[in-house]
């Protein structure tokens, strides 16, 4: 093979490529890398608010125990903080899908 | 700069799915020779390569082409997977198969073949320069080496092929 010959070869373009399922699959990652932001957000959001509502519910419960709830004062937080972690997994699932 | 590239940078979804129409073919191109015929290998790093840019797109100042900078990408995450890549998990010879209904068709596996022999400096120095039609200096701008040691990998690779082809 002599030099010209190398060249031309050489200089032959690629073989042209079909984008059809390769842009789809790229589209889709690009969908989920921008959203990513976001599933962060939600998740820190949904954080912040079970501590919030789990401090809440230990501080009301604290108080009422003085009160009517006797033996059992940690019943009713640890239901609401169980309500709350079962609501953020719903509210997850629903962002998810 | 063009202008589906300015809207791109302006972060146009629409406007970088159509560059990347453009450009996929022949960054996979790229990166198939790279990866030595592996179509999986070679297709997940073009869209790392296309992911990455998406990212980075608002960095892009025009400064190269669009399809040079897109190449400096591809190359650097071939790379970084060369890195990262168990020795087991090595490329050695030409992997991928024959192209249908092309003229040439035994030469072109011949060079494939004979493209999987040069070290990646080499065989992307070459894509660049001649399959691609980069001038040596966007070549060497897109694989990130001073121009002088561009044009000796396209020179030794040349050698290389010319020998492994049967040269005089």
């Amino acid at each position: 093979m002599n030099d010209a010959q190398l060249d031309e070869l050489l200089s032959a373009p690629l073989p042209e490529r079909d984008a059809g399922e390769f842009s789809v699959t790229l589209m889709e990652a690009i969908a989920r890398a921008q959203s990513r932001p976001a599933r962060v957000f939600s998740w820190i959001t949904i954080g912040v608010l079970t501590a919030v509502i789990a401090a809440a519910a230990v501080y009301g419960a604290a108080v009422a125990s003085h009160a009517a709830l006797g033996t059992q004062p940690l019943l009713v937080p640890v239901l609401l903080t169980l309500l709350t972690l079962l609501l953020s997994y719903v509210v997850f699932q629903a962002a998810r899908d | 700069m063009e202008e589906l590239v300015q809207r791109a940078v302006a972060r146009d979804v629409a406007a970088f799915s159509l560059l990347a129409r453009q450009h996929q073919s022949k960054v996979r191109g790229l990166l198939l020779r790279l990866t030595r015929g592996n179509h999986a290998l070679a297709d997940d790093l073009a869209q790392e390569t296309f992911l990455e840019a998406w990212r980075a797109i608002a960095n892009f100042r025009g400064d190269s082409q669009f399809a040079t900078w897109l190449y400096r990408i591809a190359y650097s995450r071939f790379l970084m997977g060369a890195r990262k890549r168990k020795p087991d998990d090595q490329l050695d010879d030409w992997q991928g198969e024959a192209p249908s209904g092309e003229a040439g068709t035994h030469a072109r596996i011949d060079l494939e073949r004979a493209f999987a022999k040069l070290s990646p400096p080499e065989s992307a120095s070459l894509t660049l320069c001649f399959a691609l039609g980069l001038s040596n200096t966007e070549a060497a701008d897109a694989l990130n080496m001073p121009l002088g040691t561009l044009k000796s990998h396209v020179l030794r690779g040349r050698e290389k092929l010319k020998a492994l082809l049967g040269g005089p």
